[in-house]
């Protein structure tokens, strides 16, 4: 497994946002992690992506134990990831916002612009490279977050809801950039609570509701499932699509 | 002629005017006041590579510049050393002060790092006040007259005019390089968001430690060229919170957190406060605090970013003729 998690718990008081989930990945997968908001999905991807320590549980990236590492040692040993409210360095261009990422492993600066000036060309960024990342729209930030993150050359992409909001074209335009990630060999585990999105993504889904795993498996099993309609319509609605017999 | 031609021009006539500066200046008033130009451009270039570039904002840089300001006159009083023999030692200190403080204090964000900042500044003011070896209140006095060239001891203020201009050159070679290469990349994405720059793999801490002790050194530099010309030092002069708030102010006048911000702060800033200060006569110091605390409400309110940034915006409303140019 690239990706090893179990058991992970955060505790914020008494408030259990994360009861004891697991996630395994495998190199090469896509796994979509979905659910009601506050279900504790975005919880325990900040537990995956070192900025919180788990109350309990492990977590463990291709035998590395990154439990209680820092998010810096998380992208060192190959975990990149976006941020759910974009965090692009808004007085930087974009080229220099994915050098940042490119001097991980290129220290010098015309190698990391090298590299950097790739990631612009794989991720279409290339024409706005000498803008300022803060005149930049939402669709443009949250693109530039993931190109930043492909710059360290992760082997893991953690994405944030890198998908909600945005129009169907530019919607469209994101999924394909998602494969063409994918099709470099870069494992990836996608937060959404936009349930199409993850249906036409990810091979195998987990379900978050009140902070347990309630369902995993394949996409279409997923969003059959009773458990799963239950926690993001209601029992009512449940009880109308399944008359009694 | 291109945007680029008219750069370099105005570069290159920028340098010409700051190296004819001294044989133009009429009269030693305002030969000292070019100096004085020059020393805060220092401090404040100094004090930009922490509060402007890596966005940590200390108030209490006065530490370092009170220490730089120190080692030059103690090593003399002790050992009757020349003064400029205690500039490397100086800068030593400053770095492992910077050291020290900073561990505790690089935690703390925002205002809370400036507060803390201002807090050990005064405390090092106060204990320094009463240490008896380095003068107490009274402070240290230099050489009164020159032992040899070496002491560094001038009647007249144009050599240090053209020392300060070197260091001045050298500073801002150094801010420029740094600008270029990783550790300055780094800085300027702790400071455009922490969280996001940790994720991309920077080491946040060791990045605001590396631009402090750097910052520090430097300003410590600028300590000892202010003694080395003055020839004295008391608890004030050196580790004030007037001299701190001098390099935010400069820096923050002409642009924090860009190359050549602090010079353009320091040439409105110094001739501004001299002037005034001659106008109102002996009550100079009470005035020095009002115009900071004016300029601050005005670059708060309406420039955070400085005359720089006002400069760019400017630019931006008429891009099809700067395009053209």
């Amino acid at each position: 497994m690239l990706l090893d998690a179990r058991g992970v718990t955060k505790l914020f008081g008494g408030f259990r946002a994360v009861a004891g989930a697991d996630l395994a990945v495998a190199d090469g997968e896509i796994v979509g992690l979905i659910g009601p908001n506050g279900a504790g999905k975005s919880t325990f991807f900040r537990c995956l992506a070192g900025d919180l320590v788990p109350s309990a549980g492990r977590v463990v990236f291709d035998g590395d134990d990154l439990t209680r590492a820092s998010p810096e040692a998380h992208a060192r040993a190959g975990i990149g990831r976006t941020f759910q409210v974009p965090a692009t360095f808004a007085d930087m261009t974009v080229l220099e916002n994915v050098m940042v990422g490119a001097f991980l492993h290129h220290p010098g600066a015309r190698e990391a612009r090298a590299r950097a000036r790739e990631v612009l060309d794989l991720t279409g960024l290339a024409p706005l490279a000498g803008q300022r990342a803060g005149a930049l729209g939402t669709p443009g930030r949250k693109r530039l977050e993931i190109a930043r993150a492909l710059a360290t050359a992760p082997r893991l992409l953690l994405l944030d809801e890198c998908l909600a909001g945005l129009t169907p074209v530019e919607l469209r335009d994101a999924i394909d950039l998602v494969r063409k990630i994918h099709r470099l060999g870069v494992t990836l585990v996608i937060v959404e609570h936009v349930m199409e999105v993850i249906v036409t993504l990810a091979q195998r889904v987990l379900v978050f509701n009140e902070g347990h795993v309630i369902a995993t498996g394949a996409p279409r099993e997923v969003v059959a499932d009773p458990a799963v309609i239950e926690a993001y319509l209601g029992r009512g609605y449940r009880e109308r699509t399944d008359p009694a017999p | 002629m291109s945007s680029d031609h008219w750069r370099r021009a105005g570069a290159a006539l920028a340098v010409a005017a700051l190296l004819a500066y001294p044989l133009a200046a009429s009269s030693p008033y305002y030969l000292d006041i070019g100096v004085t130009v020059l020393l805060a451009a220092i401090s404040a270039s100094a004090w930009n590579i922490l509060g402007g570039f890596a966005g940590q904002v200390s108030v209490g840089h006065g530490m370092f510049f009170g220490v730089g300001a120190y080692l030059p006159l103690l090593v003399y009083t002790l050992w009757g050393w020349p003064p400029m023999a205690g500039i490397p030692l100086g800068m030593l200190l400053a770095v492992g002060l910077a050291a020290l403080i900073g561990a505790p204090t690089l935690r703390l964000t925002g205002h809370y790092f400036s507060m803390a900042t201002i807090a050990v500044a005064e405390l090092i003011r106060i204990l320094v006040g009463t240490w008896g070896l380095v003068g107490a209140a009274i402070g240290l006095q230099g050489p009164a007259t020159a032992r040899g060239w070496w002491d560094l001891t001038f009647r007249d203020e144009t050599p240090y005019y053209y020392i300060f201009l070197g260091v001045l050159a050298g500073v801002l070679a150094l801010t420029h390089a740094l600008q270029g290469r990783r550790l300055g990349y780094y800085m300027r994405a702790v400071k455009a968001g922490e969280a996001a720059a940790r994720s991309l793999g920077v080491a946040s801490r060791r990045t605001k430690l590396a631009a402090l002790a750097l910052s520090a050194s430097l300003t410590a530099l600028a300590g000892s060229l202010y003694v080395l010309k003055t020839g004295f030092v008391d608890p004030d002069s050196g580790f004030g919170i007037l001299v701190s708030v001098q390099m935010v102010i400069v820096a923050a006048l002409g642009g924090a957190g860009t190359l050549y911000g602090p010079l353009v702060g320091a040439l409105i800033l110094i001739p501004a406060q001299s002037w005034a200060n001659s106008w109102l006569g002996g009550g100079g110091s009470g005035l020095t605090f009002v115009l900071y605390g004016g300029i601050i409400v005005l670059v708060a309110r309406f420039e955070p970013g400085g005359l720089f940034e006002l400069r760019r915006r400017m630019l931006r409303w008429r891009p099809e003729r700067s395009r053209a140019a």
